[in-house]
């Protein structure tokens, strides 16, 4: 009996002074290779291939299509302007068809060469996105007091439907 | 005179007990969020600067296409030709319906090339896209 007691007395304890050393270092490896690397970009829906594509018709004053070509020049309706202008350009004309019905509201068509370089055309598509999102910051300010982004999803589908982001994008001439 | 050393008279220590735990909590954060890099980039290139950006908010359903200088075209871990787009992507869009393509494209690609390989998305059904892009400050 007397032996058991003594081997009780010993202390069988593991020390776990080190351990928050060791998940710090853990930490460490996991915080330094963590890519927290979020996608941004322009997006875009492409439409549907069919084979045989049908020619519809559209009006002059809905249309504006910008034409980017191979120098990166930018034409709007067929007048040069410098890519910055697109925004100002647009922005009212888009600003003008907001209580009209969805078949009459503005279509943008962006056209490039197939030498165009890829950059142009980006800076040409994010001039007309930014021309759509400040229109609709602008409108949904002044009918909800908002911007567009602190609005719920119901306020954002009007204004979604009233400002709706139309961008066709043509393809090339084959040259 | 004597002098007496005024020690305050409560503990003050802080307790470090539950650090450890506060640290796996932290830890258990960063193992879960890391997605470690799974493919490796074949090409070279440079991502456009644009303002009206948008994030992808749900990255499970991003899929890369990468086209690098010497229009080189790389999907997934390799590198593809322009014909062989459609029928990768059409597998892709079979196990994720609603895909979405993010095209990282180089700045100083043609258009050509780039309307080329957006044909062959359009053929393989993936229709939402996005053009990768960095914020311009």
């Amino acid at each position: 009996m007397a032996l058991l007691k003594k081997r009780g007395l010993r202390s069988a304890e593991i020390p776990t002074a080190s351990q928050a050393d060791l998940a710090f270092l853990l930490l460490l490896f996991f915080l330094v290779s963590t890519v927290i690397d979020v996608d941004t970009g322009i997006g875009m829906t492409l439409p549907e291939y069919v084979e045989n594509q049908e020619v519809v018709e559209i009006s002059k004053d809905r249309m504006a299509s910008i034409l980017v070509n191979e120098n990166g020049d930018v034409l709007l309706d067929g007048e040069q302007i410098s890519p910055s202008q697109i925004t100002a350009r647009l922005k009212p004309r888009i600003q003008s068809k907001i209580d009209m019905p969805l078949n009459k509201k503005l279509l943008i068509s962006i056209k490039t060469d197939r030498k165009t370089v890829y950059n142009a055309y980006i800076q040409a598509l994010d001039q007309v996105k930014e021309a759509f999102f400040e229109v609709r910051d602008e409108y949904s300010n002044s009918k909800f007091g908002k911007k567009y982004i602190n609005l719920d999803e119901e306020q954002q589908n009007e204004i979604k439907d009233a400002v709706p982001i139309i961008i066709s994008i043509a393809e090339p001439e084959k040259v | 005179m004597k002098f007496e050393k005024r020690r305050a008279q409560v503990k003050l220590e802080i307790p470090t007990t539950s650090m450890p735990d506060i640290v796996f909590m932290l830890l258990m954060f960063f193992m879960v969020v890391t997605t470690l890099r799974e493919v490796t980039v074949l090409v070279n290139f440079t991502l456009p600067e644009a303002k009206a950006i948008e994030k992808i908010e749900n990255k499970r359903l991003v899929s890369y296409i990468w086209i690098g200088k010497g229009e080189r075209i790389q999907i997934g871990d390799s590198i593809a030709k322009l014909n062989e787009i459609q029928s990768i992507m059409y597998a892709k869009r079979q196990a994720l319906p609603n895909i979405i393509v993010s095209l990282r494209i180089d700045r100083e690609t043609n258009m050509g090339l780039v309307t080329d390989v957006q044909q062959e998305l359009r053929k393989a059904y993936c229709l939402r896209i996005n053009y990768s892009a960095n914020i311009k400050i």
